[in-house]
C-alpha cells in the first residue's frame, strides 16, 4: 500500500535541545512543525542525572528540562513523533522529502539535528558481553550492580557525571581514562569526595573476560607501560561521541570527522536545509549552544519559506 | 495484563511507557526502585535488574526498548 503524503512547513529531524528548540520557535512562528526522533528525546541529555550550567536553574535533570522545552514546542503546535522511523530523506528536492516507516512528509524547509551518539568500546570482544557487563545506561542498567565492582571509562562531563551517580550505587567505582580528565572542576571534586571512588589516570581498557558475564578487564597503564587484571561487575562507557548522520551523509556537505559543515546562520550547503545544534561544525558543544542554534536554524528556516513565495 | 518494570529517571522507561500509551495498550507501572516486591519478581523474570522490563504473560519479555521485540511479544500490528 502507498504510504500517505503529507505537507508540513518544516521537519525537523532529531529531538534534542537545538531540534526541540527549533520546533519552539517555527511553532512560534505560525509554522506547520513536525520532530521526528528516533532516539531518545533529549538525546545526550536525556540520561543527565543533574544539569547546572544550563541558565535559569540551580540544577535540574536532563529528562525534566527537555520535556519542558518539549511541552512549550508542543504548545505552540510543534508535534513531536518519536516511533516513526526515518527510512529515507531526500533533501535536494523542492519540496524536500522525508519518508517514515508509516509516511511521506513533503517539508518546505529541513533542519538537521540528530546530534551525537555515544562511540562503542572499540575492543573487539565488547560486542559479546553488551548488556552482560559493558553499558551505555546508567540510569537504565545501573540498578542491577548495587554492591558490586564497576567501572566508568572516559574523562569528559558525562563520564564524571556517569560515575557520581554509579559511586551511591556500586561497593568500589573506578573511573577508568586514557590521558586526564577533561571534565569542569565541579563535577570532578564532587566525585572525588566519594570514598569508594578510585581514580586511574592515563589507564585504558586493552582485553575483557568472563564466561557468561564480564568478569575482569585487563587495564594497561600508558606511563608505566604496565598491564594488570581488574576485578569487575561492568563497565559503563562514556568515550565520546560522534555525529549522527547516517541518513543524510551522502547529501549534505561534512567535515572530516562528519559534522555537518554549516556556519553560525546554521545554512547547509543545500537551500532549505539547516544543521542545528552538535552536529554542526563548531568550536563549544554545549546545551545552550545547542539552544542557540536551534533558534537561529528555525529563524532561517522562517526567512528561507518566505522567500518561496 | 501487561507489566512493565521500569525506574523512575530511566529514559528509555519513559519511552517504553510512552511507546504503549500511544498504542492504547493499558499496563501496569512497576518501579523497582521503590517496590521490592516488584524488584524481586524482575530479577526472577529476567535474571537481572536492568530496566525497562515488558511481560504479558511473567515469562516471555523484553529487556530494553526495541520496538519489533514489542511488538511482537504484545502482537501489535506494524
Amino acid at each position: 500500500m502507498e504510504k500517505e503524503r503529507r505537507k508540513r512547513d518544516v521537519v525537523i529531524i532529531g529531538a534534542g535541545m537545538a531540534g526541540l528548540t527549533a520546533a519552539l520557535y517555527a511553532g512560534r512562528s505560525g509554522l506547520s512543525v513536525l520532530v521526528l526522533e528516533s532516539e531518545l528525546v533529549g538525546g545526550q541529555i536525556a540520561n543527565a542525572a543533574g544539569i547546572e550550567n544550563y541558565p535559569g536553574f540551580l540544577s535540574v535533570g536532563g529528562s525534566e528540562l527537555i520535556s519542558t522545552v518539549q511541552n512549550q514546542a508542543e504548545k505552540f503546535g510543534a508535534v513531536v513523533n518519536e516511533f516513526d522511523a526515518i527510512v529515507r530523506v531526500d533533501l535536494s528536492a523542492q519540496p524536500k522529502i522525508v519518508e517514515t516507516e508509516s509516511a511521506v512528509y513533503e517539508a518546505g524547509a529541513v533542519i538537521l539535528a540528530t546530534g551525537m551518539k555515544r562511540r562503542k568500546l572499540s575492543l573487539t570482544e565488547a560486542a559479546r558481553y553488551e548488556g552482560r557487563g559493558i553499558h551505555y545506561c546508567e540510569l537504565c542498567d545501573g540498578q542491577a550492580y548495587q554492591g558490586k565492582k564497576v567501572a566508568v571509562i572516559g574523562g569528559g562531563n558525562a563520564a564524571v557525571d556517569a560515575a557520581e551517580y554509579l559511586s551511591k550505587l556500586a561497593a568500589k567505582l573506578y573511573l577508568i581514562q586514557r590521558s586526564e580528565l577533561r571534565a569542569d572542576a565541579a563535577s570532578v571534586n564532587r566525585l572525588r569526595g566519594h570514598g569508594n571512588v578510585e581514580i586511574l589516570l592515563h589507564t585504558e581498557p586493552r582485553a575483557l573476560s568472563g564466561d557468561k558475564r564480564l568478569t575482569a578487564v585487563t587495564i594497561f597503564d600508558r606511563k608505566a607501560e604496565t598491564a594488570k587484571e581488574l576485578p569487575l561487575d561492568a563497565i559503563f562507557v562514556n568515550i565520546g561521541v560522534e555525529p549522527n548522520t547516517a541518513l543524510f551523509a551522502d547529501q549534505v556537505k561534512t567535515d572530516k570527522a562528519g559534522n555537518i559543515i554549516a556556519g553560525e546562520d546554521c545554512r547547509t550547503n543545500l537551500d532549505g536545509v539547516f544543521a542545528a545544534g552538535d552536529i554542526r561544525t563548531k568550536e563549544v558543544r554545549q546545551l545552550t549552544t545547542a539552544a542557540a542554534d536551534g533558534t537561529t536554524a528555525a529563524l532561517g528556516a522562517v526567512k528561507y519559506l518566505r522567500s518561496l513565495n | 495484563m501487561v507489566k512493565v518494570y521500569s525506574m523512575t529517571s530511566c529514559p528509555w522507561c519513559v519511552k517504553a511507557k510512552k511507546y504503549l500509551d500511544s498504542k492504547g495498550i493499558e499496563y501496569q507501572n512497576l518501579n523497582i526502585e521503590e517496590d521490592e516486591a516488584a524488584r524481586i519478581a524482575c530479577q526472577q523474570l529476567s535474571g537481572d535488574l536492568m530496566v525497562p522490563v515488558i511481560t504479558a504473560n511473567d515469562k516471555d519479555y523484553v529487556l530494553g526498548f526495541d520496538k519489533e521485540k514489542i511488538d511482537a511479544l504484545l502482537g501489535i500490528a506494524g
